[in-house]
Order: C-alpha cells, then sequence, then structure tokens
C-alpha cells in the first residue's frame, strides 16, 4: 500500500498541488488506517514513511502518524470513503479566505462534479477541525479547510487524486475569472 | 407523492384481496424494489418455511423512480425465499411491467397461499381479480403471454417449467424479460399461479420535478459520455463482451476448467452483427437500449451471460445452437445463466459435447433441472458444480478478477455478478480501472459496491446505470424522487441495510460462513491462494462489522436492525 501512497504523493508535489513536506495521505484498510507519517516527503515516501494506526481510537502510534490523523480518522468513520488526501493546494486555499462558506466553480466539470465546494473551518489538527471535514464530506467529495487546503475523498485513491486536482483547477479557473472581471 | 406506497395483498388460500399502505417509516429505510421486499419477507416469513410451500410468499415490488420520466426506470423486481438456495432472492426484470404495475395503481403486491386449481391475478386500473387460468396451464410462455396480452395488459407468467416447480425456473416479462435467477417461477407455480398481468391509466407522480429535471440532465450528461453505455452496448448489445471477456483471459470454457475459448469470434458479438439482420429493442425509457433480435425470425439474440454459459462454457462454437436454447429456456421459463452453467456441467461430468440433450431434460424435469449443484451432488461429483450456495456461477472466471471472486463468495443470494457490479471498474475501468488481478483494496470495495447496488436495486435503475452514475446521482434522483433528502452517504447506509438483513435471513434459516466461499476448482496452484482469500475475507467481515459471517450486535444498532437481530442473542 505504501507504493500506492507513494505514487499519488509524487504525483501531488510534482503538480504543485502542495510542497514536498505538507500535506498527508491515507487509505482505509480494514479497522486500520494507513497514513503517512508527520514530517515525511511526499514525494520520497518508502515503507518508513507510512504508519497503520486504528480506526476507531487514537493510540501511541499516532505519535508519529501525520498531525492530521484526527481529521483522516473521522473522515472514515463517518463516511464510507477508502481514501483520503490533504493538500495545500495554493488556488484552493486563495478562494477559501477569499469566500466565506462555500466557492461555486464557474468551470463546466467544476459545476458539474462539485455544485459547490464548502469551506471549512477549524485548526489544524483540531477536533474541531475533524468534524467540520467529516461533515462536509458526509455530503460532497471534497472541501476546503479555510486558509489550510483541501481535503478530498474516493473509494480509492486515485479518485481521491483527481478530486483533489478538479477542486484546485476549479479553483484556479475562479480566481482568473474574478481578476479579470475586477480589472 | 412522496415515497412507494400503494400495497396490494392477495391470499389464493381464500381469494383474499386487500388494498393497504405501506408504512412511511419502513420505505423511508428501505426505498422500495429489493429493499421493501426483503424487509416484507423478513418480517413475514417464519424460519424454515420450505419455499414451495403454500406458507411462501411472493413480493413483486417497484421503487419511488419506477416508470417515470428518470432513464433506465422500466424495472420490477420479485422477492421471494429461493427453492434453489434456500436464501433470501430478489430477481428484477426490465421491459414494461414495472411501470404499469404502478399505473395500474399498486407499487408492491404480495400473493400469499396457494390456489387449488391455475389462476392468474388481473390488475384493470385499480380493479383486482383472480381469474381461471386452466386454458393456459400447461402452456409456454410464448403462447400464454400471447393470449393474455390482449387489450393492453402487460404480462409476468411461467412456462412449463414454473409449473413443475423446477428450481432454475424463472418469471417471464412481455415474452423476454426474465426475473431469471433463484427459481422464482417454481414459487409461482406452487401457488398454481401463471401469470399475473397489469393495466392501468393512472399518473406515476414524483415529489420535485424541477429538481428532478436538473437531476435526470445531469445523468444523461454522465451516461452520453461513458463509451460502455452509450456505444459498446448501444451498438452490439451485451455480447460486445465476448471477445474482450476472452481476450482477458476471463471466459468461463469447458465448465470452467480453461480461461480462454478458441472459437470465440464464431459467438461474439461482431459476428452477430455481422451475419444476423439485427433489430435493436429496448425497456421503458431507455436510450441505450441493449437487447437485440434478429428481425427475420422475430426471435431474441441471447445477452451476453447466456452465450458464455451455453457458449464457451459448454465447448460450443455453434450461435445459432445458443440462440436456440436461449429461446427454449425463456419459452419453457428457465434462467439461461444457471441451465447453462448446469449444462456445462453435465458435459464434463457425462463426457458429451451437446447441449441439446441436456437442456431438453432440463426443461422436461429431468435431473439436470434440479440446478448443477443438485444434480452433481447426485452424482457424488459435488466438486464438478460451479455455483456458490447452490446458485450458478456467470461468465466470468473469478480467478482473473479477484473483486469479483469476493463478490461471488459474499453474496447473500449466491453467485451473482450483480451484487456489486465489478464488471465495471475491474473488467471495463468504469468509473475507476482498478487492478482486477489483486485482491489490494477489495475488501473496502466491494463491500460498498455490495451496499450502493443494494440500494440500486431498491430504486430501481437498471444496473447498467452503474457504468456511468455514481451514489452522488443516484441519491439525487431519489431524493427528488421522493421529496426528502438523501445523501450519497444515506444511499450506501440504507445499501448496507439491506445487505444485513439479507444476511439475517440467511442466519435465521441457520445458514453459516461456511457458505461464503468459492468452489475448490478456484483454489490452489494455478488460481486463487486459499490463504490469501481466507485472509481478505476476513478483512471484508472486519469492514463489514461481522464476526464469522455474522453482524455485530454493535453493527446492527448503527443500522437500526436492532430488533432484527435479536435472534442472534445466544446464538453461538
Ligand atoms: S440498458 Fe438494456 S437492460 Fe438496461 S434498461 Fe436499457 S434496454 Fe433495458
Amino acid at each position: 500500500m505504501w507504493k500506492e501512497i507513494g505514487k499519488f504523493g509524487k504525483k501531488l508535489v510534482e503538480g504543485g498541488y502542495l510542497s514536498s513536506h505538507f500535506g498527508n495521505i491515507s487509505v482505509r484498510v480494514g479497522d486500520g488506517i494507513t497514513v503517512t507519517r508527520s514530517g515525511c516527503m511526499l514525494d520520497e515516501i518508502t515503507e518508513a514513511s507510512v504508519v497503520t494506526v486504528d480506526l476507531h481510537k487514537p493510540s501511541s502510534l499516532d505519535l508519529i502518524a501525520s498531525s492530521e490523523t484526527i481529521v483522516h480518522r473521522e473522515i472514515y468513520k463517518k463516511t464510507s470513503a477508502l481514501a483520503v488526501i490533504h493538500a495545500h493546494c495554493p488556488f484552493a486555499v486563495i478562494e477559501s479566505l477569499l469566500n466565506d462558506t462555500s466557492i461555486e466553480p464557474y468551470d463546466s466539470e467544476g459545476k458539474f462534479f462539485f455544485h459547490e465546494i464548502p469551506i471549512v473551518t477549524g485548526h489544524i489538527g483540531t477536533k474541531e477541525l475533524a468534524q467540520n471535514v467529516a461533515k462536509a464530506l458526509e455530503i460532497h467529495k471534497g472541501c476546503i479547510a479555510k486558509g489550510h487546503g483541501t481535503f478530498a475523498v474516493g473509494k480509492i485513491l486515485e479518485e481521491a487524486y483527481v478530486h483533489t486536482t478538479m477542486i484546485e483547477h476549479s479553483a484556479k479557473v475562479k480566481y482568473f475569472c474574478d481578476l479579470s472581471k475586477n480589472k | 407523492m412522496p415515497h412507494i406506497e400503494k400495497l396490494l395483498e392477495i391470499d389464493l388460500d381464500t381469494e383474499k384481496i386487500e388494498v393497504k399502505k405501506l408504512d412511511k417509516k419502513m420505505t423511508s429505510k428501505y426505498i422500495g424494489g429489493r429493499g421493501i421486499g426483503v424487509k416484507l419477507l423478513f418480517d413475514r416469513l417464519p424460519p424454515n418455511t420450505d419455499p414451495l410451500s403454500n406458507d411462501n410468499i411472493l413480493i413483486f415490488a417497484t421503487g419511488p423512480i419506477t416508470g417515470t420520466v428518470v432513464p433506465l426506470s422500466g424495472r420490477h423486481i420479485v422477492v421471494s425465499k429461493s427453492p434453489l438456495t434456500g436464501t433470501a432472492f430478489d430477481s428484477s426484470a426490465g421491459g414494461f411491467f414495472g411501470r404499469e404495475l404502478r399505473m395500474a395503481g399498486f407499487d408492491v403486491v404480495i400473493i400469499k397461499g396457494a390456489s387449488e386449481k391455475p389462476v392468474y391475478i388481473e390488475i384493470d386500473d385499480g380493479d383486482v381479480n383472480i381469474k381461471d387460468a386452466s386454458n393456459i396451464w400447461g402452456k409456454n410462455v410464448k403462447e400464454s403471454t400471447s393470449i393474455l396480452s390482449n387489450n393492453g395488459f402487460k404480462v409476468s407468467c411461467i412456462g412449463k417449467a414454473g409449473e413443475n416447480l423446477i428450481p432454475i425456473s424463472s418469471i417471464m416479462s412481455e415474452y423476454t424479460h426474465a426475473c431469471g435467477r433463484g427459481g422464482l417461477g417454481a414459487v409461482m407455480g406452487s401457488k398454481k399461479l401463471k401469470a399475473f398481468i397489469v393495466r392501468g391509466k393512472k399518473e406515476i407522480q414524483i415529489s420535485d420535478s424541477e429538481k428532478m429535471k436538473k437531476y435526470i440532465s445531469e445523468s444523461m450528461r454522465l451516461l452520453n459520455a461513458s463509451p460502455v453505455a452509450s456505444k459498446g452496448l448501444a451498438y452490439y448489445g451485451t455480447p460486445s463482451l465476448v471477445n474482450l471477456i476472452n481476450t482477458m483471459r476471463i471466459m468461463p470454457t469447458d465448465n470452467f476448467r480453461k480461461v480462454h475459448f478458441e472459437n470465440a469470434y464464431k459467438v461474439s458479438g461482431e459476428y452477430i452483427a455481422e451475419n444476423y439482420d439485427i433489430k435493436k429493442k429496448t425497456c421503458y425509457n431507455c436510450f441505450i437500449a441493449c437487447k437485440r433480435e434478429d428481425r427475420k425470425r422475430n426471435i431474441e439474440i441471447p445477452e451476453y451471460e447466456t452465450i458464455a454459459m451455453f457458449g464457451p462454457n459448454s465447448m460450443n462454437d455453434d450461435i445459432e445452437k445458443i440462440i436456440q436454447a436461449n429461446y427454449i429456456c425463456n419459452d419453457y421459463g428457465v434462467d439461461t445463466i444457471s441451465a447453462g452453467n448446469a449444462v456445462s456441467c453435465y458435459i464434463e461430468l457425462e463426457g458429451k459435447k451437446d447441449i441439446e440433450k441436456p437442456l431438453k431434460e432440463i426443461v422436461e424435469g429431468g435431473p439436470l433441472s434440479q440446478g448443477s449443484f443438485r444434480y452433481s451432488k447426485g452424482k457424488g461429483k459435488e466438486d464438478s458444480s460451479m455455483s456458490v450456495k447452490g446458485l450458478e456461477i456467470p461468465g466470468y472466471d473469478p480467478r482473473g478478477v479477484l473483486g469479483l471472486a469476493l463478490s461471488y463468495a459474499t453474496s447473500n443470494r449466491g453467485a451473482c455478478h450483480l451484487r456489486a457490479y465489478m464488471v465495471g471498474p475491474e473488467i471495463l475501468g468504469k468509473p475507476k480501472l482498478i487492478d482486477r488481478l489483486s485482491f489490494s483494496g477489495k475488501s473496502g470495495l466491494i463491500q460498498i459496491f455490495q451496499n450502493i447496488s443494494a440500494s440500486v436495486h431498491s430504486l430501481i435503475m437498471c444496473q447498467f446505470s452503474s457504468f456511468a452514475l455514481s451514489e452522488e446521482e443516484y441519491a439525487n434522483l431519489l431524493s427528488a424522487g421522493v421529496g426528502e433528502l438523501y445523501t450519497s452517504e444515506e444511499f450506501i447506509k440504507t445499501g448496507e441495510r439491506i445487505y444485513n438483513l439479507e444476511r439475517l435471513f440467511n442466519l435465521r434459516e441457520s445458514m453459516t460462513y461456511s457458505e461464503d466461499t468459492l468452489p475448490g476448482r478456484f483454489f490452489g496452484e494455478d488460481g486463487i491462494s486459499k490463504e490469501e482469500f481466507n485472509s481478505v475475507l476476513d478483512e471484508y467481515y472486519t469492514y463489514r462489522g461481522w464476526n464469522k459471517g455474522v453482524p455485530t450486535m454493535e453493527r446492527l444498532e448503527s443500522l437500526d436492525l436492532k430488533n432484527e437481530g435479536k435472534f442472534l442473542c445466544g446464538k453461538k
């Protein structure tokens, strides 16, 4: 599984969706969550870069897991997601700061697949953020934590990756459209 | 108009006819079709009821969007305890019958008891009658349908196979649309019920037309964009799968002893398109129109599954013989998958490469008509039965599609490719391509796809819609149909509830997890590692919140099934 996580970690960094040390990726494996470790470089993942933590409750292994594991866990508990990607997509972050509760994509794919992309609040690694993100993902395929980054889900990692890139694309199109309009 | 609600109960013992309303809370929790059917079956059927006794019940059900403006919404479903598998069983058919039933004024019909003499049920725009069927008893589907379909009635009936209680018999709607699997035709025959005919003019309503318009346009866009739905199926019909499945080396061949058939081209969709003058046929409100007919003879071109079973799996490359076999099965009212698979089993055991003789034995009620499991067991060779829980395996060799392998094994109704329709992701790459030769990640995926399918079968939409639509589109269509918000998650959870209730039904019938497996032929050096299979099965149970195939009380509580699971307390 770490190879699959590594593959998408690399793609995310190369695509500019996050910088190497930020963001995190996980997949659900039975009653566990295999998640990237805190401080690991997502474009250089090895077997030692991931850790499997309990799905239901935190344990000592959480200490070495990504600081956002609390959010991943809450998502898996509240939804049927089997893969989660958290990325610091720049345009998504900008749009989350320019809008209040959601952004409505202008591009046809974004409009079609997302209708709207919710913006949620809560500080990094907190229960509040975990609950707000999980709640949004009960209905949506992805959301943006205000000023922080995207959380996207899928049945497989590829799907979560596609959702992440689509959110960023929609945010980018919207940003430049709004910019041109306001000139 | 909110959820489905109009319930008709007919007791053939007493000829009592009652019109009732379905409980709103129940319809909200189970949607319709398969969900409502299994709930009614669970509540009303005492454990260990003989499926062919008066006590079994037969449920015809539609869903909240059946027969509406929603595309691919013409299906209806029949639910009962199967005489083939002994499990809760649902079997659905396309066509127009479901829509007509709703226009005739009813969403769900429960048939209880059994008549002493042959009868048929007629619903004429709300007016229900039990009528004498002595003049059609003993006739096959074609003749019976043509007699009963006068004046615009839509007909569901059984042929001689159902009358003779053959446990692989089907219920046929409008000649060729089959509620094929599980032998529910025999349940109908045991009630001396030859046919069920409906006609009506009532309007079928949906709750929010504006929203529905929007969701339909979104769904149509996805369906049109799906090459499988809008091109492959629309162009060649399901036989388009023959060459593909053969190339992937997952074609059931010689009773699943091989995975590749040399002469597959001669029974393929391409061959049929080149050599036959084909007329397209469709179900209600479907632009795909995947059904095919030979224009000259007005005879149906078989579906992929039928071709796979009577063709490569029976070492037969003569498409004409398959067309004839399909015609005979439909006319006698026999499931083509089970019959074809049983023929393949016969060929293995008898060493004779002839599909005509064993098929004759099936439709005339010989030992092979009992299905491949009972037949081969009778010969002390049950290892030659390619079935799970007694239900014959359809046209995909599980060794080369590992998600499907797990899905066959864990299906509540036995080997079925539609419980988690992995043909989409594992074979056709729709909606996303998933590695078919790896078990990695499959346990989680299978249970989700099983849950989604359970809800789709309750909605009810044609399974082929899933090449393009996801739980989100289904949830939207359902929400607009019933005027109550279902999120994607709720749609999946409803499916999970239905799946667990079916499992509870089977456990109440004393089934155990030992039946969540595949025939021994598929394991071993050239096949699936038993060890790996067992480990992925354990992982699947973990996802499901089951302990050795039995739902935990905690999981049942979370699905609001605590009461239904009470019988498990104290059971070891
Ligand atoms: S795709 Fe085929 S089976 Fe499905 S509704 Fe259309 S015609 Fe019927």
